[in-house]
């Protein structure tokens, strides 16, 4: 690793600050992502803020429908929540299967979201549950936060506060993960929410995250994995690489989609 | 790994031409460029830094062109080391034809990538490679045909 300076932020303001007087900064939230980048030397930010303890950025809160989770909650809590499990099991379900206990003990939904990788979990969740990403100066919708491969709608000084959605009446996630990484070759979230049936696929698009609008036309007439079976997928966009090719996964989008509507509860 | 698109440029193709060999359009147009200095004709080299993600590494190469065959043709090939993060090099046969007054500009490339950067990224290098091709082709397309509003990066 090169060197490197660490701040820990007590406040959000204090990290907007301390990120915007670094020469080269980055936030640090549970670092699952950018601390192994910064071991491997592919990565050297002149300055580490770290987000993780600040306190009003932790914790979830069910109020009504709505569900309001702090960026810097990591995936177990967000798993072992029983507000959460009662209001919306689908979320808690996904978090339990993230990487592995290591990475769920430290990684932050605050954290994957900033990052988008194509194949995290969490941005399959917020994009089809519509959620809303709340920033220090803003609040932006899944839709538009969430641009391509690893680009969000963030600018560079801009810290993820907590996200918010409502609880749908419906919904699961079904994943394939990849079996060393466990990261999802493709997942799909399938939501019944208020407006409408929801189908976010992550894994698979060369984008990113992206809303698979011709099965959730099928599910918004026939609420059913059969509906599903009508539904062309083809593997124009999608991603190929030595774990799968784009036909494969295609074809994977098709079946985990099928698993989550039998799955939603 | 092997890319191809095509671009229909609004602008003649001597001048479509003339800007494929112009380093300065060319430094305005690869993602990330932020040195590319030209030492003959058909020899140029670059500094070019590439972040994907949490990925952020600098690479020092040089870009050559070979099979000239003005206006019509040529190979763009480019050779970069990032130090500890690999290496990547690649290369493009491009084609320019005539339409009416339109340039139809297409492209095969290829590309490869080593080190480091290909053993932790080898699940995203594709469609990164993609992206990255196809910024650059679209920024140069962008460069010839100038549009209010239009945004570069």
């Amino acid at each position: 690793m090169y060197e490197t300076k660490y701040h820990k932020a007590s406040s959000v303001a204090d990290a907007v600050s301390l990120i915007g007087e670094s020469d080269d900064g980055k936030l640090l939230s549970g670092g699952q992502t950018l601390l192994p980048t910064m071991k491997a030397r592919l990565a050297a930010p002149s300055d580490l803020v770290d987000i993780s303890g600040i306190a009003n950025m932790h914790g979830i809160k069910v109020s009504g429908s709505t569900v309001t989770i702090g960026a810097a909650t990591t995936h177990a809590e967000v798993a072992r929540n029983a507000d959460l499990q009662a209001a919306c099991g689908s979320v808690a379900c996904l978090a339990a299967g993230i990487g592995d206990a290591a990475v769920r003990h430290l990684g932050t939904i605050g954290g994957s979201v900033a990052n988008n990788d194509p194949a995290a979990d969490y941005p399959a969740a917020l994009l089809a549950l519509g959620a809303t990403i709340t920033t220090n100066t803003r609040e932006i919708a899944a839709g538009d936060f969430f641009v391509g491969l690893f680009e969000t709608a963030l600018s560079d000084d801009e810290v993820i506060v907590s996200v918010s959605f409502d609880a749908p009446s419906k919904a699961a996630y079904a994943k394939f993960p990849n079996p060393a990484s466990r990261y999802a070759m493709v997942g799909v979230f399938a939501a019944q929410t208020a407006n409408g049936a929801r189908v976010a696929v992550t894994g698979a698009g060369s984008d990113g995250v992206y809303r698979q609008s011709d099965m959730e036309a099928a599910l918004d007439s026939d609420w059913a994995a059969s509906a599903l079976a009508g539904v062309q997928v083809g593997s124009e966009g999608l991603l190929s690489d030595m774990h799968a090719d784009a036909v494969y996964r295609a074809n994977l989008v098709k079946v985990m989609a099928g698993r989550a509507v039998a799955g939603c509860a | 790994m092997e890319l191809k698109g095509e671009y229909r440029i609004a602008a003649s193709k001597a001048k479509v031409w003339a800007a494929l060999n112009d380093a300065e359009t060319l430094e305005g147009c690869i993602p990330g460029c932020e040195e590319l200095d030209k030492s003959s004709d058909t020899e140029m080299s670059a500094k070019v830094a590439l972040k994907i993600g949490p990925v952020k590494a600098r690479f020092k190469g040089n870009v050559t062109l070979e099979n000239l065959d003005p206006p019509n043709a040529y190979s763009i090939v480019g050779e970069g080391q990032g130090g500890v993060a690999g290496f990547a090099k690649g290369g493009a046969d491009v084609q320019l034809s005539e339409d009416g007054d339109e340039t139809i500009l297409s492209y095969q490339a290829n590309a490869q990538v080593g080190g480091k950067i290909a053993q932790l990224g080898s699940r995203l290098i594709q469609s990164t490679a993609a992206k990255l091709a196809d910024k650059f082709f679209a920024n140069f397309r962008d460069a010839l045909e100038p549009q209010e509003g239009d945004v570069k990066d």
